[in-house]
């Protein structure tokens, strides 16, 4: 079953007088319970994909289409909303936020995306994430006092814990080595499954394949091999 | 959030608090100091209620220069019986140690704002207490045969930068060969007189020259001083904000709302510029209490009020411009900024 379909999505940035083109009609079907990942040579329209994907930017020409909404149609706020309640996000950087512990990250996140509840089951929901990724033992540890894997880790717990319908991740493994980036995307994938998420990674490093579902390659803003 | 983010970073927000402090203080201090240096110029005038002032309309709008024809005086006293007329004169007076200082001889018609005096004797300005004159003394004045005997001191009582000294009609009439009252004051406003000349109170301030030139002054220093403090503040708040766009760009990637972002940055605001505004006004109310008496200082309430809310505006202002800032800001951008 499709979550997030993209059709003939084309996206120019306009450079002083010269207009190029980077994205130059996709087509892309993400699946439930997914991890899908987006390859291909620096320059070729990933992030763009990604970001325009996830509605942090807008297209020139297309459709992107979650649920029954085409995003393009939608006014900000209510991209905005989708964004919040029903999208989760890890960055190259975990970009947590400086002042906040962990359980403060989590906290926040849960109040971005509207959710109602007691303290008490935002408390549990909070100790069930960070279980899963490890890092329970790190309830009121600040950002700066975390390892980059660990800093990593709480991002994807802040990516999920408002249970998002689609996780989008651009490069969530750059800035770490082997073993951690493994361990990560290990955590991502079998999140994926654990919650029915529908997941897009980019990645640049080919050892992460081994944890997605689906490759599609990009080469010049358009897919080559879906 | 807001306030989490002030309990980790405690140092960061103490040093701009302090600086809010240090800069209100400062503007504080001064309006106090140049407010109580126009008070120390005419607070005799200053503390009488409001109401108007008449003079004759051949006076120049100079109060010495003034002179009320007995029979109108008469009559308007007879209409209005919280009115009464006054005159008021420079001169000296001088202790029996030979030490002269410079009074304004004031005297009036019998009236519930001043104590009534009889001849020879003189109320002063309680200032002149500090150059040891003291109840009992005798003093001797230039332009009067006898002397003075003092009676008692009352409080802020100034004129023209001197201490004014309350002395008996027939005494004063004396002393400058005068006959007539230079002005009548009434309790009423708006009404006219005719054979006279109206004045307000502000406007009868603005006919002493020395009150006129000096506050002028004194009113520039003022407002550079806000006008600058203020700056400083927005671009102190606008600083604080401009470091974070990266941190409130991924918020918004991640969804949050631009109105709750603002909400975050104003309530910081609020909460420092409020602590920084009621310390500072504390102290420079309580400076009141203890500036020694010579200087002259003068901060009513209403003007810390006044000066207060103005910075909180200002601080405001600073804050929501450097919100617009993060409303434009891309959620891309941030995250992209982040990674390079
Ligand atoms: N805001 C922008 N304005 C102008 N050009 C842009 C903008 N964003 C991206 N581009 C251009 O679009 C092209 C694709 O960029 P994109 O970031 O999608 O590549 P990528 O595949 O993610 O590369 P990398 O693997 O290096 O991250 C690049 O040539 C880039 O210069
Ligand atoms: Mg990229």
């Amino acid at each position: 079953m499709s979550r997030l379909q993209l059709e003939e999505v084309r996206k120019s940035f306009i450079n002083g007088d010269t207009e190029e083109e980077v994205l130059k009609g996709v087509n892309l079907t993400l699946r439930e319970g997914e991890v899908t990942a987006l390859i291909g040579a620096s320059g070729s329209g990933k992030s763009t994909l990604l970001t325009i994907a996830a509605g942090l930017q807008r297209l020139s020409e297309g459709r992107v289409i979650f649920g029954d909404q085409n995003l393009p149609d939608l006014s900000s706020e209510q991209v905005r909303k989708i964004r919040a309640q029903h999208f989760g996000f890890v960055f190259q950087n975990s970009h947590l936020v400086p002042f906040l512990t962990v359980e403060e990250q989590l906290s926040m996140m849960m109040d971005i995306a509207d959710m109602k509840g007691i303290k008490q089951y935002k408390q549990t929901k909070i100790k069930e994430i960070l279980d899963q990724v490890g890092m329970s033992h790190r309830l009121t540890a600040y950002p700066s006092s975390l390892s980059g894997g660990e800093k990593q880790r709480v991002a994807v717990a802040r990516a999920i814990i408002h249970e998002p319908k689609i996780l989008f991740a651009d490069e969530p493994t750059a800035s770490l080595d082997s073993t951690r980036s493994r361990h990560t995307m290990e955590l991502i994938q079998q999140l994926t499954k654990s919650f029915d998420m529908t997941t897009l990674t980019v990645t640049h490093d080919e050892e992460m394949l081994d944890y997605v579902d689906c490759i599609v390659k990009m080469s010049d803003g358009k897919i080559v091999n879906a | 959030m807001a306030w989490k983010e002030m309990k980790k970073n405690k140092a960061k927000f103490l040093i701009i608090g302090a600086i809010v402090f240090l800069i209100s203080l400062l503007t504080f201090i001064i309006s106090g100091l140049a407010n109580g240096l126009s008070q120390d110029n005419v607070s005799l005038i200053k503390n009488m209620p409001e109401g108007t002032f008449y003079m004759s309309e051949d006076s120049d709008d100079s109060h010495t220069q003034s002179h009320i024809d007995p029979q109108k005086l008469n009559e308007t006293m007879k209409e209005d019986e919280n009115a009464f007329a006054f005159s008021l004169q420079m001169g000296a007076l001088k202790t029996e140690s030979d030490n002269q200082q410079s009074v304004a001889f004031l005297t009036s018609t019998e009236t519930s704002l001043f104590t009534r005096v009889d001849s020879g004797e003189v109320i002063l300005d309680s200032s002149l207490k500090d150059q040891g004159i003291k109840v009992g003394d005798q003093l001797s004045s230039p332009q009067f045969q006898g002397t003075f005997e003092v009676v008692d001191f009352i409080h802020n009582q100034r004129f023209n930068h001197s201490s004014v000294a309350f002395i008996n009609q027939k005494d004063f009439n004396h002393m400058f060969r005068t006959e007539e009252f230079q002005i009548i004051y009434s309790p009423q406003i708006n009404e006219e007189i005719s054979g006279l000349k109206a004045f307000t109170k502000n406007e009868f301030l603005s006919t002493i020259p020395s009150y006129q030139a000096e506050q002028m002054t004194l009113n520039m220093i003022v407002w550079f001083l806000i006008v600058i403090s203020g700056m400083l503040f927005s671009i102190f708040f606008y600083m604080m904000n401009v470091q974070k766009i990266g941190m409130y760009g991924i918020l918004k990637a991640l969804g949050m709302r631009t109105g709750d972002l603002f909400k975050m940055i104003w309530s910081q605001m609020g909460l420092l510029t409020c602590t920084s505004l009621i310390a500072s006004a504390l102290i420079s109310q309580t400076f009141q209490v203890f500036a020694p008496d010579t200087m002259p200082y003068h901060l009513p309430i209403a003007t810390t009020v006044q000066l207060s809310v103005v910075f909180f505006v200002v601080g405001f202002l600073g804050s929501t411009i450097s919100g617009f800032q993060i409303k434009k800001i891309e959620p891309l951008k941030a995250i992209q900024q982040g990674e390079a």
